[in-house]
């Protein structure tokens, strides 16, 4: 590789790296920044005081940022676990194609819009405005990706596996403790990160289900916009980012599966 | 006799995979079947060990019938074409699977796996993981792993196909003297002529769902029909030419 | 036998009675209050609400044909940059200092980006006073609308930002798993320049594996919701935006035409699924073969 080339591939790294790295720290900066309007390119002022006065009762940050980790925790907690046994169910069933066909709807489809058909049921069954109505329409969506995940982890060798330890005298309770579940925590590891995400991103969902009334980061992210604050906005999404950097980085092969 | 096998008969949607099959295998034996890939051979050996639930026939086990019993109650093992070890365990826990669900005292596991990786001469690597292994050596945990649950009847699918012939012949000797010293009754099944009547106590060949079994190891040799003495008559001639060879060089 | 327990059954239930059953009731709903056989103005069968769309000045095709275009010029650019990156800077995707930037963009929720990109691109956001500083500019109203505009390029930029590292990190697993290095060092052999090995055997590999999650990038840009309430406007809107505005509408005359979106929006994305799904079936067949 001649020199001028490696120059020319250092510079694009940098240049593309500097792209990537941009919205984190723009919002970065914005967070500690003071009166930084049109046409000050750099904040004139610095400052700590968002991060100091933002987790006041008022604001209602604290509250909803436990509110995102509660529905998130209970959302990927329920679909990787039923997603996990129903992938099991469709991988070994006949119509395997068929119900594999069907979990892409929720999968790729947008929220927003199968979340207003679905909303007429969830007034009927009492669970708009609620915490738990927010949980079961975000599990559909999530569950969805869940038995994707798991129909390609539920192979012949996988299969074979589980013959193996019954032949050798398992029960159905020993086949999952001592072979199903061992072999799978890795997946149910990523499966349970992945619909953490999906969860934690969710705001239109949130939105038409909860009724507005069920504020969380995303939510709140939204309201700080359209009141034009953006510096809560800017610490909000600080916070919204933190848990999935923590995870993409620590699995880049999560990366590519997520982006689906 | 530990196992017989009555009229078994199953189908896959229109195909017909096994007709009338019947099989008895004594105290400490071997049976092996001789068949080619797709005669069925894998679906009877699923059969019997409680996998696949036949459309007909009987499987019993020293007398009782146990063709609806749950495989893990059967206490009959089925070893693969590949040795399928379980990747998140040691050898050694591999080995001692059988006895930890048993729930047997530690220091008496701990013994007998420890015997059995001697036997298996895999004492020096009990600790490693499956991956870490060679083919011969992934094949012998897996013995390992069945035999010493003791079970009544060890079906046996091709076990030494994926080996080197090296492997292979160092594993067929191994089989007999472990079979032996438990005194395990099996069923071993092999597209490989020579293979079949070196492991086998008594011969079957199954052919497009239909087995038929010889009483002894020498009327299959005799048979005209199944090969064995076009093998026979190969070879000799082989080395009558190759005498005959010699005799002329010396000459 | 032994595959399958009472245990699985309960959680494929489980799935049936959250995913596909409420789902189903939805769609079915939607489609019959399109109809009029549901909602409080319903009045018996008609096919009334279904000629609207086809009525002067209605929204639905418009947006239709607006999400469309935005997400093909959004899929398109994101795979031309994600090609190009891949193609000149595989290394550092791999495990250099890209392989940990590109996770940046990925954890980026679409509120947040939809935030950020306003906060750059409007009138008076960041490239607006870099503008100004250059002295390009006098005041923000001078800077050319790119966020609330016709075109959709705010809410391209946002897609395409999310896009390219998607689509370089797949394009670097691709390039292991296809083995295409060896495949271009045989191409070498036979006597392809670098510009054919590129174009020749990298490139379309790389597109023919992917083309199934192109295909659902597609459908789930076709249905964005955060990114074009923030950064869109009134008219065009994209079909998840439109479809959320007739449905929360006092006036009860348009909820209908919301769910007439609802459907159009479930058939395209049913379409494009079922392309994917077929080429993903031949794929797995080629990789058994």
């Amino acid at each position: 590789m001649s020199n001028q080339h490696r120059i020319f591939q250092n510079a694009l790294v940098a240049a593309v790296g500097m792209l990537f790295a941009a919205p984190m720290l723009y919002l970065l900066l914005l967070s500690f920044a003071e009166g930084w309007t049109f046409p000050h390119l750099f904040p004139p002022r610095v400052s700590a005081g968002l991060w100091e006065t933002m987790w006041g009762r008022e604001q209602g940050l604290v509250g909803g940022l436990l509110l995102s980790i509660l529905l998130s925790v209970v959302v990927a907690v329920g679909s990787t676990s039923v997603g996990f046994l129903a992938a099991r169910y469709v991988s070994y069933h006949r119509w395997r194609r068929g119900l594999l066909f069907l979990s892409y709807i929720p999968f790729v489809m947008s929220p927003v819009v199968l979340g207003a058909c679905i909303h007429v049921v969830f007034i009927r069954l009492g669970l708009v405005g609620t915490v738990a109505g927010v949980v079961i329409a975000q599990l559909m969506f999530a569950l969805g990706f869940a038995v994707i995940f798991f129909v390609s982890f539920w192979n012949a060798e996988r299969k074979s596996l589980e013959e193996a330890a019954r032949m050798l005298g398992a029960t159905t309770p020993q086949t999952y403790s001592r072979v199903l579940l061992p072999i799978s925590r890795q997946p149910l590891l990523l499966c349970f990160l992945q619909t953490f995400l999906f969860s934690w991103f969710q705001y239109g969902l949130t939105l038409i289900i909860g009724g507005g009334k069920i504020t969380t980061l995303p939510v709140l992210v939204y309201l700080y916009t359209g009141e034009a604050n953006i510096y809560y906005a800017a610490g909000a999404s600080i916070l919204l980012m933190l848990p999935p950097l923590v995870m993409l980085w620590g699995n880049r092969a999560m990366a590519v599966r997520f982006g689906r | 006799m530990v196992l017989t096998v009555q009229e078994i008969g199953k189908c896959f949607g229109q195909q017909m995979v096994l007709q009338g099959v019947a099989l008895s295998v004594a105290e400490r034996q071997t049976l092996s079947v001789l068949g080619r890939s797709g005669c069925g051979k894998t679906t009877l050996l699923k059969i019997i060990a409680g996998l696949i639930a036949p459309d007909s026939g009987t499987v019993r086990l020293h007398g009782a019938e146990i063709t609806k019993k749950p495989t893990e109650q059967r206490n009959v093992v089925y070893l693969y074409q590949e040795p399928l070890l379980f990747p998140h365990l040691t050898v050694f826990e591999n080995i001692a699977f059988g006895l930890r669900l048993r729930r047997l005292p530690n220091n008496d596991l701990t013994h007998r796996t420890t015997r059995m990786l001697e036997h298996l001469e895999l004492q020096a690597h009990a600790k490693k993981f499956p991956h870490q292994l060679s083919g011969g050596q992934k094949q012998r945990t897996a013995f390992g792993r069945a035999i010493i649950i003791a079970p009544d009847v060890l079906l046996l699918d091709e076990p030494f196909s994926s080996l080197d012939p090296e492997t292979r012949a160092s594993m067929q000797h191994l089989f007999k003297q472990l079979a032996q010293e438990y005194g395990i009754a099996s069923l071993f099944v092999t597209h490989d002529l020579k293979e079949a009547i070196l492991m086998g106590d008594s011969i079957g060949y199954m052919e497009a769902g239909k087995l038929t079994t010889f009483a002894s190891r020498q009327e299959f040799i005799n048979h005209p029909d199944y090969g064995a003495r076009n093998e026979i008559e190969f070879w000799s001639s082989l080395r009558q030419q190759a005498t005959n060879h010699d005799h002329a060089a010396t000459v | 036998m032994s595959s399958k327990s009472n245990l699985d059954r309960a959680g494929f239930l489980l799935f049936l009675l959250l995913a596909i059953l409420p789902m189903a009731a939805g769609l079915l709903y939607a489609a019959s209050y399109s109809v009029g056989l549901a909602g409080l103005l319903s009045e018996g069968f008609t096919w009334e609400y279904w000629g609207r769309p086809f009525q002067e000045g209605n929204q639905i095709f418009a947006s239709f044909a607006f999400s469309l275009g935005v997400a093909l010029a959004a899929t398109a650019i994101t795979l031309l940059v994600a090609l190009l990156l891949v193609l000149t800077v595989r290394r550092s995707l791999d495990s250099g200092l890209l392989a940990h930037l590109s996770t940046i963009p990925l954890a980026l929720p679409g509120t947040v980006l939809a935030f950020v990109i306003l906060q750059w691109c409007s009138g008076s956001g960041i490239a607006a006073r870099a503008a100004y500083a250059l002295g390009l500019l006098q005041t923000p109203a001078q800077f050319p609308g790119i966020v609330n505009d016709q075109y959709g390029v705010g809410i391209i930029i946002a897609q395409v930002m999310v896009g390219v590292p998607f689509f370089a990190l797949l394009f670097t697993q691709l390039w292991h798993s296809q083995r295409i290095s060896q495949l271009m060092e045989l191409a070498q052999t036979i006597g392809a320049t670098r510009a054919q090995r590129a174009m020749r055997v990298a490139v379309p590999l790389l597109l023919h594996r992917a083309f199934p999650t192109v295909m659902l990038h597609l459908v789930a840009v076709i249905g964005v919701y955060e990114v074009p309430l923030l950064l869109g406007v009134q008219s065009p809107q994209m079909i998840s935006v439109l479809t959320m505005r007739n449905y929360a509408m006092f006036d009860l005359q348009q909820k209908p035409e919301a769910f007439i979106c609802a459907i159009l929006y479930t058939l395209l994305s049913l379409l494009l699924i079922a392309i994917a799904w077929r080429r993903m079936h031949r794929m797995d067949h080629e990789q058994s073969a």
